[in-house]
């Protein structure tokens, strides 16, 4: 999996326009064999569209995409090796478990008894009890028929399974145990996966690499953590969670106190100096830091073993705080307090990277 | 609330079963009644002899029967081709035109069977509007496609077409997209699609009006007198034919009984596997 | 894999092929009433409207006329009540009988209209009953009622119970409840199933056939005509009675249309 080796697929200039509308701007990309990628984003930004028409339900505007050296956008969808898991997961309600695993072997012919061994092998490979193969698919609860509809969507061995919203309808906890065994599928079957999904902290926790799609462009491409530590832009940043902004102007920022040293850094620089808001930490009114923030807490909210305040600063801008909760402010709501970072855990996004997006 | 519901059901319900009992189940009793009656005799005094059942069987009555039910099922099958199509338009392509379609269509059913086969009629007969312009056009005629076994079955295919299209669509657009997506994505072809997903999940509505079609078919009469010129007697007919000309009540009855007693078991195998509640789209 | 533009073309022809088959026997008749020929041929050399001002102005017809107007008239005010309060039955409340009730409503509709007029007519006769358009609504109304609480049903399976339970709830009693939720609430439905029952009853003929006596239906009588020799009258009459209904139909779409136009709130 290095960036030498030739990507699966490619997409090139891929453009779709509806009526009066564009979906997606010439959008370009290359995904490696095997990896894990997300395409994230918010409804509307276009990741739909782009599913559909990587996978053949829709045609592109223009633009091409390539699978292996192969251009793929004139292959009709059931001629294309790769398939989808789709978000309603389209399990075939009149077949059994077994008949629609075995629904793309049937088409190709495979005889009845080959495709039964190899029904009941990919209920071992998903964890479904063997004597699921009879089973009807109203049996199945919302996990089970997740798992139904992946073994269906390897026995048609694609070279790239396509993965649309498939777990945003579970309840928080089977989602949580679905992911992780997702992601452990991947790891086992070796295949490239393709996963779109408005939820970036199921992105974080399967991909490779993220996405970030706004209004039919990609934001930024690049592992989780690059995109949680150095955003490009302020969308991402917000996008990655909760974030305060300070703007930057040669170097002077309003509310925030800087060091000697940060000071020196970010001498002449414009932009928006991003801070998430757990890499913040109390300070003690001696206390040093590059960064450092003053102000009154306005709101308290307890978030299991972590607490966040908001706070007013001085300058009437509120920042978001995140701390362990041993290390609770005192007083609470009311009360002054004093925060700061690390100019490393404070990042810059320069004025023309946020303006071009 | 419960006790409410159930007290207003059985109170709301009670007019229209009161007056079906009195006006549909009575006179089907009463027909039974004469159906074991000795032939011509018009009241239900006698000793039942069962002899008109008898006459049924031996006089070659059940040609009737079977002719009845062999063009009913042809109708039912034609009509399964042709509407096909159509309904899947109606479910799942068209947008404003199923409008146009549907109002288009039901017009039709409340116009008289009569005129509209009367229409047929001046349509096919020599120097009816057809052979009419073919001849003015071409100096050629040809004889008319009336009066035989065909037209009756044409006829009865013309006018339970909206009894097959129906509930097909219906039946059509039940067929979730994403299944008939899915299946595509996983390398169905068309004809795949419509044997794997399509067939199987449309099947309620295929069986409805199926069933609608053939039953209705199985009891019409129309067809046959007007297009036909009685080439076929229908079983309807014959039933007609005995209470009036022959003025048989105890055939008639007889043989009303032998199409009550198919149909019926169609009607009611049919309904009783319907979920009328699921069909129509009860709350809760 | 959506449907491409050429099939969605060739559908959209097959479906216009299909209702071109559907309406092109009337054609015919609507030709055939306007040739001034007594014995009609076509191609019609002279056209005249000298049948439609027989048929207006004769007696025959005048009389036909007020019987299948009076019948369809009763059998339309009776199936609106009916249907009503047979579709709250049908579709709204939960009783015990409900499934078996809507299987028995269902039997009528399929059942076969000659042996159900003939079954009728003996029905009659066993009760002493002399057979006139009175017994014919009656017969109509086996068919037409429950048709028309299907009709009324669609509407009431999308009615949200706790409307009603709200309005008794704020002290409604069973009558007020009644007047002021349900029956506006299932308007709409018991309008169509009213239009629908009229409809049916104008157009149908093998349950007048044996249950109107001495009396006679316009289908009847074309009918009639129809077997027994030609009258030019048969088509003008019969597009006559066609004109009513598709008069009825499209007053009825209109209103429709315009009362959810007017209505502020939907």
């Amino acid at each position: 999996m290095t960036d030498s080796s030739p990507p699966i697929l490619r997409i090139n200039a891929l453009t779709k326009t509806f009526d009066d509308f564009t979906a997606l701007h010439g959008i370009n990309l290359n995904v490696r064999d095997g990896e894990f990628l997300a395409i994230v984003g918010p409804s509307g930004s276009g990741k739909t569209t782009l599913i559909r028409i990587l996978v053949g339900m829709d045609e592109p505007s223009d633009g091409a995409v390539w699978l292996r050296g192969t251009r793929i956008d004139v292959v009709p969808a059931n001629k294309r090796p790769t398939c989808m898991v789709f978000q309603s997961l389209a399990l075939f309600p009149h077949r059994s478990v077994g008949q629609n695993i075995e629904f793309p072997l049937k088409l190709r012919g495979v005889a009845p008894a080959e495709r039964k061994a190899r029904a009941l092998e990919l209920l071992d490979t998903l964890r479904l009890p063997r004597d699921y193969y009879s089973k009807r698919i109203q049996q199945c609860s919302g996990g089970e028929k997740q798992r139904v509809a992946l073994a269906r969507a390897l026995a048609f061995d694609p070279e790239i399974l396509f993965f649309d919203e498939p777990l945003s309808a579970l309840d928080y906890r089977l989602r949580k145990t679905l992911e992780k065994e997702l992601k452990d599928l991947h790891r086992r079957t070796g295949k490239t996966f393709i996963y779109i999904t408005h939820s970036l902290e199921e992105a974080m926790v399967m991909s490779d690499r993220i996405a970030i799609m706004k209004a039919g462009r990609f934001e930024q491409i690049a592992p989780a953590e690059e995109i949680y530590a150095r955003p490009v832009s302020k969308f991402v940043a917000e996008f990655m969670g909760e974030v305060n902004f300070f703007d930057l102007v040669k170097g002077a920022a309003p509310g925030v106190a800087l060091s000697a040293a940060a000071s020196a850094a970010l001498a002449g620089q414009t932009g928006t100096l991003t801070i998430r808001p757990e890499s913040l930490r109390k300070l003690t009114a001696e206390g040093v830091a590059d960064l450092s923030f003053e102000g009154i807490v306005t709101a308290e909210y307890l978030l299991g073993s972590r607490i966040q305040y908001r706070m007013t600063l001085a300058t009437g801008q509120e920042m978001i705080v995140e701390v362990l909760r041993e290390n609770a402010v005192e007083g609470g709501i009311g009360a002054a307090l004093r925060v700061g970072c690390d100019l490393s855990a404070a990042h810059l996004i320069a004025e023309a990277a946020d303006a071009a997006a | 609330m419960q006790q409410r519901e159930r007290r207003l059901g059985l109170l709301y319900a009670a007019p229209l079963s009161l007056f079906l009992l009195l006006t549909f189940l009575a006179p089907i009793l009463l027909v039974a009644g004469f159906s074991t009656m000795p032939e011509k005799v018009f009241s239900l005094t006698q000793m039942p002899d069962f002899s008109a059942y008898r006459t049924v069987l031996e006089q070659g009555y059940w040609k009737s029967v079977a002719w009845s039910l062999f063009m009913a099922l042809l109708a039912t099958l034609i009509l399964l081709v042709i509407c096909w199509p159509l309904a899947y338009g109606m479910a799942k392509v068209f947008k404003r035109f199923t409008l146009v379609l549907t109002i288009g269509v039901v017009m039709t059913l409340f116009v008289s069977e009569n005129i509209r086969l009367f229409g047929w009629v001046l349509t096919l007969m020599k120097g009816g509007l057809i052979e009419g312009y073919w001849r003015y056009w071409t100096g050629q005629g040809f004889d008319a496609p009336l009066y035989n076994g065909p037209i009756i079955v044409f006829g009865l295919v013309y006018v339970y077409l909206p009894f097959m299209l129906f509930p097909l669509a219906q039946g059509i657009s039940m067929v979730p997209d994403d299944a008939r997506q899915a299946a595509y994505d996983l390398g169905a072809s068309r004809w795949q699609i419509l044997k794997e997903i399509d067939l199987p999940l449309a099947m309620p509505g295929i069986m409805v009006g199926s069933l609608l079609t053939f039953v209705l078919a199985a009891g019409a009469m129309a067809e046959s007198k007007l297009l036909g010129g009685r080439a076929i007697i229908t079983i309807a007919d014959e039933v007609q034919t005995a209470f009036t000309y022959g003025q048989n009540w105890p055939l008639g009855s007889a043989l009303a009984m032998v199409l009550i007693a198919i149909i019926g078991t169609v009607a009611i195998w049919a309904i009783s596997k319907a979920d009328l509640d699921a069909m129509m789209g009860r709350k809760s | 894999m959506k449907t491409s533009r050429l099939s969605t073309a060739l559908l959209i022809a097959y479906g216009i092929a299909i209702l071109g088959f559907l309406y092109l026997p009337l054609v015919s008749v609507g030709l055939a009433s306007i040739s001034k020929a007594r014995y009609l041929s076509f191609p019609i050399r002279k056209y005249a409207f000298g049948w439609y001002e027989d048929a207006l102005t004769s007696d025959t017809v005048r009389d036909l006329l007020v019987i299948s107007l009076k019948v369809a008239g009763v059998v339309t005010v009776a199936s609106m009540v009916i249907g009503f309060f047979g579709a709250l039955a049908f579709a709204r409340y939960n009783w015990r009988f409900r499934k078996t009730y809507q299987k028995l409503i269902l039997l009528p509709i399929f059942f076969p209209q000659t042996v159900l007029g003939l079954a009728l007519l003996m029905w009659f006769n066993a009760l002493g009953v002399v057979p006139s358009w009175k017994t014919a609504i009656i017969a109509h109304l086996v068919w037409i009622a429950p048709i028309a609480t299907l009709v009324v049903s669609i509407r009431a399976f999308s009615f949200d119970a706790a409307l009603e339970e709200a309005a008794r709830d704020m002290g409604a009693n069973q009558w007020q409840t009644l007047r002021e939720v349900t029956i506006p609430l299932l308007m709409p439905g018991v309008t169509s199933a009213g239009l629908f029952a009229f409809l049916l009853s104008w157009g149908n003929f093998p349950l007048s056939l044996f249950s109107t006596g001495a009396d006679s239906t316009l289908p009847e009588w074309l009918f009639a005509k129809m077997v027994s020799g030609y009258s030019p009258l048969v088509p003008t009459v019969g597009m006559l009675t066609v004109a009513t209904s598709a008069v009825l139909v499209f007053g009825g779409l209109i209103l429709a249309w315009a009362i959810r136009r007017l209505r502020p709130e939907s």
